[in-house]
């Protein structure tokens, strides 16, 4: 491909829309509003429900004796559900809104270390993602259920989540992403 | 409509439009804090989770909190934290931000939430075996710091705001020329 048809956002890190007090003020309010009405944000979970009730219709001898899946929680298309929902709409608008809506399947940090191997990107893409949702479940949450309203409820379980989540996180990032992109300021 | 599925789309359409808006819903600003290079995702992340944490305080002291507390099974969640880490380390995506990218347009987002389903599967599959022996090691329960430490949440999260927005304000990037 001709560098010169490569649209200038796919090389250089793109500014963000807010500054980060403000970026940061936005989400904690969001949080507040959370606790304030239902209970505090949280992600992962749906994946499961979504996953348990496909296998109810596939399995449900399995399902009715299985130690997690059989629980109600899983069971129901309930408020978590809905704000998974809502983040999907939301964040789209946004995109829309923001003028940052666009087709792409690989990023800046990606083609720096990697060329412009798309392929690859989606290899690796499908593998973090098993990662991600395994560890979750494992955790209990994710960055939202349990890092930031963990960290807002201050729960015990969240610090040895950060330990681990950012140690690791950062140690892969890394190994993945040693060449820095030029970042916009 | 139920209550819960308004609460839920309400709640959940802001948190949307929030991540998107605050720049975590981008991989690359991601990938940039965790390399150290870019630090706009941490310190935001820093600012949410104090400024959460604030508010959480006011509404319990004000009765009008619906917490939920996750249980600290510790092992189980080191070696969760380490399974998420890896997997955010490797694509700059977690559950709530690869949503939002994939309803944003990126084709590698989508990619990831359908290995977070394929990951859910597999924790489903192993919990009996896996996970429920692992949960069992050193599980201190859903408890919270404030009453481990049998202190009064106030004298946790008043130190903590304060001294964060102090490191905050110090290190606060200089404006662009």
């Amino acid at each position: 491909m001709n560098l010169r048809e490569v649209n200038m956002t796919e090389l250089i890190v793109q500014k963000e829309p807010l500054p980060w007090w403000a970026a940061g003020l936005l989400l904690g309010l969001v949080q507040i509003l959370a606790v304030a009405l239902e209970g505090p944000l949280g992600v992962s979970t749906q994946f499961v429900v979504a996953d348990a009730k496909v296998i109810k219709e596939v399995a449900p001898e399995y399902t009715a004796e299985h130690p997690l899946i059989s629980n109600e929680k899983y069971q129901k298309f309930g408020y978590g559900w809905w704000l998974d929902v809502g983040l999907v709409a939301g964040a789209a608008l946004a995109a829309l809104a923001l003028g940052r809506w666009k087709l792409r399947a690989t990023t800046v940090w990606w083609r720096r270390n990697h060329n412009s191997k798309v392929f690859t990107r989606l290899i690796a893409a499908f593998v973090g993602g098993f990662f991600i949702l395994l560890g979750a479940r494992f955790a209990h949450g994710c960055t939202s259920g349990q890092f930031a309203s963990g960290w807002s409820q201050l729960s015990l379980s969240v610090v040895p989540f950060t330990i681990t989540l950012f140690g690791f996180g950062m140690l892969t990032a890394r190994l993945v992403y040693p060449k820095s992109p030029e970042i916009e300021k | 409509m139920s209550t819960q599925v308004i609460l839920g789309l309400f709640v959940g359409g802001l948190f949307g439009a929030a991540l998107a808006i605050a720049a975590l819903a981008d991989p690359d600003k991601i990938i940039g804090t965790l390399r150290l290079k870019d630090l706009h995702a941490m310190r935001t992340i820093a600012v949410f989770v104090l400024v959460g944490m604030f508010g959480v305080w006011v509404l319990e002291a004000a009765g009008a909190a619906h917490l939920s507390i996750k249980p600290a099974t510790v092992v189980s969640v080191l070696i969760g934290g380490a399974l998420l880490g890896i997997g955010f380390g490797m694509t700059g995506y977690c559950p709530g931000t690869g949503l939002a990218c994939a309803a944003g347009g990126r084709i590698d987002a989508l990619v990831t939430v359908i290995g977070m389903f394929a990951g859910a599967l597999a924790y489903i599959l192993i919990y009996p075996q896996v996970a429920v022996p692992i949960e069992r090691i050193a599980d201190y329960g859903s408890v919270t710091l404030p009453e481990i430490t049998k202190v009064s949440r106030a004298a946790w999260t008043i130190p903590i705001v304060v001294v964060g927005a102090l490191v905050l304000l110090v290190t606060r990037p200089k404006p662009a020329k």
